[in-house]
C-alpha cells in the first residue's frame, strides 16, 4: 500500500481556470513512470484504484477463480502551462486486465503517448489495439534503452501494424530535455490532427 | 489517517460509486473560502478534503495526498459540492473532441517552459 503523503501539497496558482490531461501508456516496465517524472513539475504522485473484474479469459494464468480484485497504481504528474491552464500526465497501465479503468481515464484526454520497448514489441500490441478501438489520438514513442536495436521506422511500423497517421517518435525518457521535446512533438501532432478535422 | 482501513463503501456512506460523471480525475477543487460546515453532516475524510483544498488542487492530487482511491474521493467531493462547501472547476476540454484553440494553448505553454 502507498501511504498518504505527509508533505504539503504543491498547489496550483489560484488564477488557473481548468486542466487538461494526456495519458502515458504502455506495458509494464516500459518507462511510463520515468517519463511522467521527467516531465512533471511536482514530485510524481500515486493513487491506487481497486478494480473488480469478472469473467472468462481474464487473468487465466493465475489460476484464480473467476472474480478477481486487482489494484492498479496510477502515477501522475503535473505541468502548469500558463496562468490559466494546467496539464496532468497520467501513467496508465496498458495490460488488458486494466481496461475497466480506461473509460474513466480516457474521458476528456487530449491523447495518449504509447511508450514502446523495441526489444519487446509484442507487449505493446494490446494497448495499441485499445487506443485504436477507443479512437484516442496517439503517437508511438520508442523508449531508447542502452541496448535498444535501431530498427528502421518502416520496419517498426509494419511490426506494430500502425496506421499511416500515427507518428513514431523516439526518446530516452530519463532525459528531461528529450522528454520535453517528445511531449511538444506529440502535442504538435495533436494540433495537426485537430487542424485537419476543423 | 489515524484510524484503520475501512472498506470504501463505509467511507462513502454506502452509496454507489457508479454514474458520477461530473467529476473527472483532472477536475480542480477549491474549498469555498470561509465556508462553515456542520461537522454532523460531513465525515472525517471530507473534513480532510476541505482542509487540503484551501488552495487549488486536482481530484487526482487530493486523492493521492489523502491516500484514497480516486473513485472514493469523487463521492466524498460530490457531497461537499452539493453542500456548497467546495468549488469545482471542470476540465478545460469541453467537448467530445478537443478544440484546436485548446491544443494550441497547450503547445504554447509547453514551448515557453524551456
Amino acid at each position: 500500500m502507498v501511504s498518504a503523503s505527509s508533505a504539503e501539497p504543491a498547489y496550483l496558482p489560484s488564477s488557473v481556470q481548468g486542466a487538461v490531461k494526456i495519458l502515458v501508456t504502455g506495458p509494464f516496465g516500459v518507462g511510463k513512470t520515468t517519463l511522467v517524472g521527467a516531465l512533471s513539475e511536482i514530485d510524481p504522485l500515486r493513487t491506487e484504484e481497486t478494480m473488480t473484474s469478472v469473467g472468462e479469459g481474464v487473468d487465466d494464468v493465475t489460476g484464480r477463480p473467476h472474480k478477481a480484485t486487482t489494484t492498479v497504481a496510477l502515477d501522475f504528474g503535473r505541468i502548469t502551462l500558463s496562468s490559466r491552464l494546467a496539464l496532468y500526465l497520467f501513467g496508465t497501465p496498458g495490460q488488458q486486465r486494466f481496461w475497466p479503468l480506461w473509460e474513466d481515464l480516457s474521458r476528456g484526454a487530449l491523447g495518449a503517448i504509447a511508450l514502446v520497448d523495441s526489444r519487446r514489441l509484442e507487449e505493446s500490441f494490446d494497448v495499441l489495439g485499445l487506443l485504436e478501438e477507443q479512437r484516442i489520438p496517439f503517437a508511438v514513442a520508442v523508449n531508447v534503452f542502452p541496448d535498444t536495436p535501431a530498427y528502421p521506422e518502416a520496419e517498426l511500423r509494419t511490426a506494430l501494424d500502425l496506421l499511416p497517421g500515427v507518428p513514431i517518435l523516439t526518446c530516452d525518457v530519463r532525459d528531461e530535455d528529450a522528454a520535453h521535446r517528445l511531449l511538444i512533438d506529440f502535442v504538435d501532432h495533436l494540433r495537426v490532427g485537430a487542424l485537419e478535422l476543423s | 489517517m489515524s484510524r484503520g482501513p475501512v472498506r470504501p463503501y463505509v467511507i462513502t456512506g454506502g452509496r454507489s460509486l457508479a454514474g458520477r460523471d461530473a467529476l473527472e480525475f483532472e477536475s480542480l477543487l477549491r474549498t469555498v473560502p470561509g465556508v462553515a460546515v456542520d461537522p454532523m453532516v460531513v465525515n472525517r475524510e471530507q473534513l480532510a478534503v476541505l482542509e487540503m483544498c484551501r488552495e487549488l488542487l486536482s481530484v487526482a492530487e487530493v486523492a493521492a495526498h489523502l491516500g484514497l482511491p480516486i473513485s472514493v474521493l469523487k463521492v466524498l467531493v460530490d457531497d461537499l459540492w452539493e453542500l456548497g462547501a467546495i468549488q469545482v472547476l471542470p476540465p478545460a476540454r469541453p467537448a467530445e473532441r478537443a478544440p484546436l484553440a485548446l491544443i494550441e494553448e497547450v503547445l504554447v505553454g509547453l514551448r515557453q517552459l524551456r
